[in-house]
């Protein structure tokens, strides 16, 4: 009579451990889904700098010059790339990481890796896009510093905020991925009810409008998006004249602990079975 | 000739590609049937996505933009400002869509049986018509609300009213007319179908579709005119409701190219397809 014992490494902190032991993989992994991204096409890597310079210049001109959104006194290209770098920290993580598992899933047939480094990695590809945003936001900072000889962002420690609200972003991505890319992995039109998804949550988040443009009487209900606090509380550290509030951004940390939490109990859960079905 | 002999392929014109397909209209259907089976298989809500994909994307950019951020919208109800430019925007975008990938999502049956390839992105935009069709219904239940709720006509009741439908079938045959081409470079380059997107979602922000043209600066409008779907959006607009400006010698002159276009892209697939077939 024997017993097998198949979970005996299950757990938060062996699997966490385990992912460490595993990181030159994931390195490769990244390098991997940066590279396949734009693989077979004719243009290659530009591709980065053009899909995220030209949607850039046409929708602050379609947005600030004729709809005229209000921007709190700020140029409305700087109010617009200020609130477009945190949100491709999700949109980017989030859909790329979401094809991690279905992306590889003839490498996954051969050997083991620990599951979780798939879409991890696959969101680092995703990371290149708010980069670029923030160095064409520097770029119109010193732009506007020498044609209107102000600078719109003063050094000032409140600017840490920014820090936090992007980890607080990035964790929010990686969390949702967790639940995404097991679905993924198992229906592949879920990629495009994710895109659907996604370009809804982009116009109910304050990115192209600030969040004063809400009507004061349903403010509450555009903040229970987990995205608003973090986004505005990223643009109240870098712009003069924003605003944020400090127990709604806790909200989003507590949401993003609570979907990281359910994430990672249903993502070990599905695995083995997402992994027979693949 | 020296016992030698050269076999290269005939290239049909546009005229004979036209003919071909009007010999085998009857396959329209079945490639049609096809393509609508593949838009919303192994999806959890098949069907429904059908519905839910033209009324929650507009009602939400409604809400955003009319409500919230106060686009204006030459003085109708937003709701229906948006609806009008969505009818013809979508239907450009989506046909040209459908059509580019004509040629790579039936690659089973061209290698199984012989039809011609013209057929399909005539085919494979049926998906597209479906959901014009749909729109358009939601379109006349929404101006039957904002008529009697108003009391007063919006849609205009003369002859121009032919003008907007001009300028839905243009908007129609230009997606087609793009298609022969975009259709035949997708099937090699990624690079089509992956820009294809990223063009289009910028395209929409370029057309006033969220947005009259007349609010545009004026010193910009003029350079917006080049865009041929701002034209026929707006002639669309100008057709339904009366109202915005009406460019009829642009649109004249855009429906010509885009005429024009078509034939030099049916040209253009027939030989590409000659050479194809001849490198198999």
């Amino acid at each position: 009579m024997w017993t097998i014992e198949a979970d005996a490494d299950q757990g938060f902190g062996p699997r966490t451990r385990e992912v460490w032991r595993y990181r030159r993989i994931l390195w490769f992994f990244s390098l991997k889904s940066l590279q396949t991204l734009y693989s077979k096409t004719v243009l290659g890597p530009a591709w980065i700098l053009i899909r995220t310079l030209v949607p850039l210049g046409v929708g602050s001109f379609v947005f600030g010059s004729i709809m005229q959104v209000p921007s709190g006194g700020v140029p409305y290209f700087v109010f617009f790339l200020a609130g477009q770098v945190p949100w491709n920290c999700f949109d980017g993580p989030l859909i790329r990481g979401s094809r991690g598992i279905e992306m590889n899933r003839q490498l996954l047939t051969k050997l083991y890796v620990p599951r979780i480094i798939l879409p991890l990695a696959s969101m680092t590809a995703g990371v290149a896009e708010p980069i670029i945003i923030a160095l064409v936001l520097l770029g119109s900072l010193v732009y506007y510093r020498v044609n209107d000889g102000v600078w719109y962002v003063q050094p000032e420690p409140r600017m840490l905020a920014a820090v936090a609200s992007v980890v607080v972003v990035l964790a929010l991505a990686f969390s949702l991925t967790l639940w995404t890319s097991v679905w993924q992995a198992r229906a592949r039109d879920a990629r495009f009810v994710l895109r659907y998804v996604v370009g809804f949550w982009l116009f109910l988040t304050p990115v192209i409008y600030p969040l004063s443009a809400v009507p004061a009487d349903i403010r509450w209900l555009a903040q229970l998006n987990p995205l608003t606090p973090p986004i505005e509380t990223f643009k109240w550290a870098l712009l003069p004249g924003m605003q944020q509030s400090w127990p709604w951004f806790l909200y989003s940390v507590g949401v993003t602990v609570a979907a990281f939490l359910g994430g990672a109990w249903y993502f070990t859960r599905s695995e083995s079975l997402t992994m027979d079905k693949l | 000739m020296n016992g030698r002999w050269e076999v290269s392929p005939r290239y049909p014109g546009a005229i004979a590609t036209l003919g071909e397909v009007w010999q085998y209209r009857r396959l329209l259907g079945f490639i049609g049937d096809r393509a609508l089976r593949k838009m919303y298989r192994r999806t959890v809500l098949g069907w429904l996505w059908l519905f839910i994909n033209p009324l929650f994307p507009i009602a939400l950019r409604a809400i955003i933009f009319g409500a919230l951020l106060g686009v204006g919208s030459n003085g109708l109800p937003y709701f229906l400002f948006l609806l009008a430019g969505t009818v013809v925007w979508d239907t450009f975008a989506n046909s040209l869509m459908w059509g580019t990938r004509s040629l790579e999502m039936n690659r089973d049956l061209t290698d199984q049986i012989y039809h011609p390839r013209a057929l399909l992105p005539f085919g494979n935009m049926t998906p597209a018509l479906l959901n014009m069709a749909l729109k358009v219904g939601v379109f006349v239940l929404a101006l039957i609300y904002y008529t009697a709720r108003d009391g007063r006509m919006y849609l205009r009741t003369d002859l121009e009213l032919l003008w907007a439908v001009a300028a839905l079938a243009v908007a129609l045959l230009l997606a087609l007319a793009v298609s022969f081409f975009t259709a035949i470079w997708g099937e090699t380059a990624r690079d089509i179908r992956f820009g294809l997107g990223q063009l289009l979602s910028v395209w929409y922000l370029l057309t006033p579709v969220l947005y009259p043209l007349s609010q545009v600066p004026a010193e910009q409008r003029g350079w917006m005119l080049f865009n041929p779907l701002a034209i026929i959006v707006e002639t669309f607009k100008w057709g339904l409701f009366g109202v915005g400006d009406f460019y009829r010698d642009q649109f004249l002159a855009t429906t010509a190219t885009v005429l024009a276009l078509i034939c030099v892209g049916l040209t253009y697939f027939a030989r590409a397809e000659a050479r194809t077939i001849a490198e198999r």
